[in-house]
């Protein structure tokens, strides 16, 4: 599965989902996103998900609260959410908005597929 | 510490010394040309350095975002104003947009646990966390905000 801002691999229940824009700033563009992240929830419902967000140089407080959205909606499945690759300029969004507090943040999407395997839900 | 949100009744100032002023319909898509635009003359102007790119991308998508949708309604016909002007070594932008403005209450306190999840309102608290300066003027139709050169 992927969609124009999005490619997708699922291995089992652990999905690697990467947004390939660098640019997260355009209303359509992060509504178009936040709509083909949530349809990740409805093919997978149970999953783990590694959001990679390695291309992204910027984003906007609305992509935050497509972010939110997503992990409400993975938590209500009893699914669970990652971030990887942030860049370090892009984390103190994530802190301020204390994102970091109830998602879990990992430098690389490969360590955070190799904290799923070991620990399946 | 964050600013306080601060959103006053008053006229806003004048800004000094004038580097750059557009008057544009609120159209979205004139955004990321705006964006470009400020980024550029901030930068010609020694006022930003390479590590303030996506705090300065969220604070003016924020205040363009709330001046046009909100702000103007989205009504093509109703202008934003937006001019950068520079005091001592702190760069200012101002925009203006024609609505009414908003209430500080309908802002989400970002530090109350009940918040955490909800979808909105973040962008101001990331603003009040990197800005020097950021006062709401005419009950929220004006924005002014500034950041001091850092080099």
């Amino acid at each position: 599965m992927a969609s124009e801002h999005l490619s997708v691999q699922a291995y089992d229940s652990i999905v690697l989902a990467t947004i390939t824009k660098e640019r997260l700033m355009d209303p359509p563009v992060i509504a178009a996103l936040g709509e083909d992240l949530l349809k990740l929830v409805d093919r997978y419902p149970r999953m783990s998900l590694v959001l990679d967000l390695s291309a992204v140089n910027y984003l906007s407080s609305a992509f935050i609260g497509k972010l939110i959205a997503l992990f409400k909606s993975i938590a209500a499945n009893k699914g669970r959410m990652a971030i990887a690759g942030a860049k370090p300029s892009l984390m103190p969004l994530f802190q301020i908005t204390r994102l970091d507090k109830i998602i879990q943040f990992e430098p690389e999407a490969e360590k955070a597929i190799l904290f799923y395997k070991r620990k399946p839900l | 510490m964050p600013l306080p949100l601060t959103v006053l009744v008053d006229e806003p100032p004048e800004l000094p010394t004038v580097l750059w002023q557009r008057t544009v319909p609120s159209r979205l898509e004139l955004k990321a040309e705006l964006m470009e635009q400020i980024a550029a003359v901030l930068t010609d102007h020694g006022l930003l350095s390479e590590d303030d790119g996506p705090w300065l991308a969220l604070c003016l998508d924020e205040a363009i975002v709330n001046g046009m949708l909100h702000g103007n309604e989205a009504d093509e016909t109703v202008p934003l104003q937006l001019t950068i002007g520079v005091r001592d070594r702190r760069w200012l932008i101002r925009i203006d947009d024609q609505g009414d403005g908003f209430t500080p209450d309908d802002v989400p306190d970002q530090e109350d646990t009940d918040s955490l999840l909800l979808e909105h309102g973040r962008g101001i608290r990331l603003m009040r966390e990197w800005l020097d300066e950021l006062c709401y003027y005419r009950r929220g139709s004006t924005i002014i905000m500034g950041r001091d050169a850092r080099h």
